[in-house]
């Protein structure tokens, strides 16, 4: 027996939900995509290859996704710190920071990126300091980094938050009645109870560093094959009505950011079956 | 009023909830529907609510088509297993919810609504919750509330979920009894759903034994004890 | 629910030692956390701040009064009138729709739905420019008909719906999972149709949880910067948002101007986050999982 496409159900409102939900979703999200993908079918993989293989859009591409995967991992860490230090340690103004922790989500991406640069830049507080030491932070690529980080910090403590908060503390005490050290625990233990949850937060951390232009383009100096991030770039050919350029780049970070999506979703997927969730 | 389920069929996605039954419930009758979980016991009863609807098959209620009519239509006072109380509204406004929901021709004034509520809660025999919300109750002050809001609308069958599943040993035997009450003084046709046959041999005239989707006994109590038509009947009971 | 003042771990006894970090391994990880986090967070944010008052609050004052400040804020409020109130619409239908339905394609819908978050803002904004802009066919002939859409408000609207599309759906879809239909069915029984079964019962039920996929929805709309620079075209007094204003004064080098209006925005994140922070705290059992913690 075939399933039907719909169980038939007494729940008034499938048709109206339905409707506004497509409706919606295909006149705000899938026709504009469609029309990159389309633009990008006109172009023929030789001709999106052409523009792609450039050697400043391989430089911008290679530029994104290498500090993506950077700040990414730096965030894996730490918010798998901080979300054990939120949910796990009692310390005055502990309410405060776990409040803070969602800024990068609150506060607008051009706002970031002008304060960042004011601190780092040769004459900011941070900057002047890095610059005794001979070192420069804003308009290199340690200035794209701290903003990546900056914007992807939250994802995975707010991943990673709700599992150690439903850690049953009888697994821990089990581990120790067995003889088990603190940190043997919180590796054999705790840490893979996490994983799931701190991947789908690195991958979202990922997705958001790749893509991110208005915390970036303030601090990155802006320098083609140097400090020129694949978003921007998108933009400098839009400015020059290039839009076969700019659709061509389009398409290779969509391409990119996905391939790196499933990757990380069938790990997710193997982790998860592995400790006997799903 | 009578009930006559005729054929009924149901179909999740690739697996039958319900071969075709057939079963006659006579008006006024207390019928329990006995079965381990996932014989189909509920899925029948969400069926004679309105709440689903059959693969194939019909429905009568009182020798008239019911399959077709809506659940707003069907009149069918339903106990949900989880109570489902509105959490939101005050004892008082859940038991009034399905009057207020009646058009306007046919809804009664506010004077008559807090008669009638005021008159479930002496039935309920807690005259003195109404301001209270369902979170501030007890599971069988909750399970009696719920009863009410479903007597509310002058239901034409009683339908009830495993209405005593979530209840202590000692509450569960005072609400049998005050089911069986209102039962008496009300004589609506009432179905209820449970998985354990105790319950479902000292407060039913009547017993409906299922498992996998289909009807394997059907008779009074004693008969069923007495008599198992089938294997798995004989051991249900024994168990 | 008069018992949801407390979160779990604040009822318990003190951790037990066998179980635990030692005090000083924990003194120093809560003080990494707190370093970290004070570069990182609390200092970009007062320097916003600092910078948008270097020649005294009247100059900030005044910044933000000149003409071409208060046509970008009025633009940005009247993007995100129009966008975040679409938005809600949507994610409410979505919601509805996934959680009370058995439906085949329901992941794919909901992959789909997700699929903004995934997407970068600036790529979101050429997708609009190629099927809306002047060069493509449809939007060749809105601009001959005279509701040209790139360039113009219609598509700062679009954009910024792309990119906060996911907020609301996402937050009410595990709160209305978890919530069940059996309130819902019951007042079907009880004789109540489909609106007012929404009205009466659905609504109130999830009404914290979608404020608070409102008040994100909004904070990301109102600062939205990438999708609408490149949908906007910069056109000052015209097409020229908050953020994009922000911009164009940096780039002049108006400092306590683009600071000045930074410091708005920033000032809107931080309500955003008490607000939040609020809701969090005394609806945690109404909202989802993922926002409450």
């Amino acid at each position: 027996m075939m399933r039907p496409v719909v169980n038939k159900s007494p729940m008034p409102g499938f048709g109206l939900g339905m409707g506004i939900t497509l409706t919606l979703l295909s006149l705000v999200v899938l026709l504009p995509i469609a029309a990159l993908l389309v633009k990008g079918a006109g172009l023929g993989l030789a001709g999106l290859w052409a523009v792609a293989s450039g050697e400043r859009v391989v430089a911008s591409l290679a530029l994104s996704f290498r500090l993506s995967l950077i700040a990414a991992l730096f965030n894996l860490v730490f918010g798998v710190l901080l979300a054990w230090v939120l949910s796990r340690y009692r310390f005055p103004g502990r309410r405060l920071l776990d409040a803070a922790v969602d800024l990068p989500f609150a506060l607008p991406t051009a706002v970031a990126g002008i304060a960042l640069t004011a601190l780092y830049a040769p004459n900011g507080v941070f900057g002047s300091l890095a610059k005794t030491f001979g070192a420069r932070i804003a308009y290199t690529e340690w200035g794209i980094l701290i903003a990546l980080i900056f914007v992807g910090l939250p994802f995975v403590t707010r991943t990673v938050q709700p599992v150690v908060e439903e850690i049953e503390r009888e697994v821990e005490e089990a581990s120790a009645t067995l003889g088990a050290s603190r940190l043997y625990t919180l590796r054999r233990v705790i840490m893979p109870m996490l994983a799931p949850a701190a991947l789908t937060g690195f991958a979202l951390a990922l997705a958001r560093s790749v893509g991110e232009y208005g915390s970036v383009i303030f601090i990155a100096g802006n320098i083609p094959m140097k400090t020129e991030i694949a978003p921007l770039l998108i933009v400098i050919r839009l400015e020059e009505f290039d839009y076969n350029g700019a659709a061509a780049i389009g398409i290779a970070m969509l391409t990119i950011s996905f391939t790196l999506l499933l990757a990380i979703n069938a790990v997710q997927v193997w982790t998860r079956r592995r400790i006997g969730y799903v | 009023m009578q009930i006559e389920i005729d054929e009924i069929s149901k179909e999740f996605g690739p697996t039958a909830a319900l071969h075709p039954v057939s079963l006659s419930i006579p008006s006024g009758a207390l019928v329990a529907l006995l079965g381990p979980s996932g014989s189909g016991k509920t899925t029948l009863l969400r069926i004679l609510g309105g709440l689903e609807y059959p693969s194939s098959g019909r429905v009568m209620f009182d020798g008239r088509d019911a399959t077709g009519l809506t659940v707003q239509d069907r009149r069918a006072g339903f106990v949900f297993q989880s109570y489902a109380l509105f959490r939101h509204m005050t004892v008082f406004e859940n038991i009034a919810y399905g009057l207020r929901a009646r058009p306007r021709r046919e809804r009664p004034n506010e004077a008559e609504i807090t008669r009638r509520v005021n008159r479930l809660l002496d039935l309920i025999q807690l005259p003195e919750i109404g301001k209270r919300y369902p979170s501030q109750l007890s599971g069988g002050q909750r399970q009696r509330v719920a009863l009410a809001r479903a007597l509310a609308i002058e239901p034409r069958v009683l339908l009830l979920d495993e209405p005593f599943g979530a209840l202590d040993a000692r509450v569960r035997k005072e609400l049998r009894q005050g089911l069986r009450e209102i039962h008496d003084a009300t004589g609506l046709t009432t179905v209820f759903v449970t998985h354990d046959q105790d319950e479902a041999m000292e407060l039913a005239d009547r017993v409906v034994v299922m498992s996998m989707g289909r009807i394997e006994q059907v008779g009074r109590p004693a008969d069923i004890r007495t008599r198992p038509a089938t294997e798995f009947v004989r051991e249900f009971i024994s168990a | 629910m008069s018992d949801v003042s407390f979160t779990r771990s604040e009822v318990r006894p003190a951790y037990r030692k066998a179980a635990d970090e030692t005090p000083l391994v924990k003194a120093v990880l809560v003080l990494l956390v707190v370093a970290v986090l004070a570069v990182l967070l609390f200092a970009p944010l007062l320097a916003v701040f600092a910078e948008a008052l270097a020649d005294g609050l009247g100059a900030s004052l005044a910044a933000l009064s000149q003409p071409e400040a208060r046509s970008a804020i009025w633009l940005t409020l009247a993007v995100t009138g129009v966008a975040v109130p679409m938005n809600a619409i949507f994610g409410i239908a979505a919601a509805w729709t996934i959680t009370k339905f058995d439906f085949r394609g329901k992941a794919l819908l909901l992959t789909l739905i997700d699929l903004p978050f995934s997407v970068s803002p600036v790529v979101a904004g050429l997708c609009l420019v190629l099927l809306l802009g002047a060069n493509s066919s449809l939007g060749g002939w809105l601009v001959a008909s005279g509701v040209p859409v790139i360039f113009a408000l219609p598509g700062i609207i679009l954009a910024t719906m792309f990119v906060t599309f996911p907020f609301v759906a996402r937050e009410l879809v595990p709160v209305m999972i978890e919530q069940g239909k059996a309130e819902e069915e019951a007042a079907l029984t009880l004789g109540a149709g489909g609106w007012r079964v929404f009205r009466t019962v659905t609504l109130p039920n999830i009404r914290w949880a979608l404020l608070y996929g409102v008040l994100l929805c909004n904070a990301r709309a109102m600062g939205e910067f990438g999708a609408v620079a490149v949908v906007s075209g910069k056109i000052r007094g015209e097409t020229a948002t908050m953020p994009i204003t922000i911009e164009m004064m940096y780039n002049e080098y108006l400092s306590v101007a683009a600071f000045s209006m930074a410091a708005l925005l920033a000032l809107l994140a931080l309500v955003t986050l008490v607000l939040k922070s609020l809701l969090e705290w005394r609806y945690a059992d109404q909202l989802s999982a993922s926002a409450r913690h």
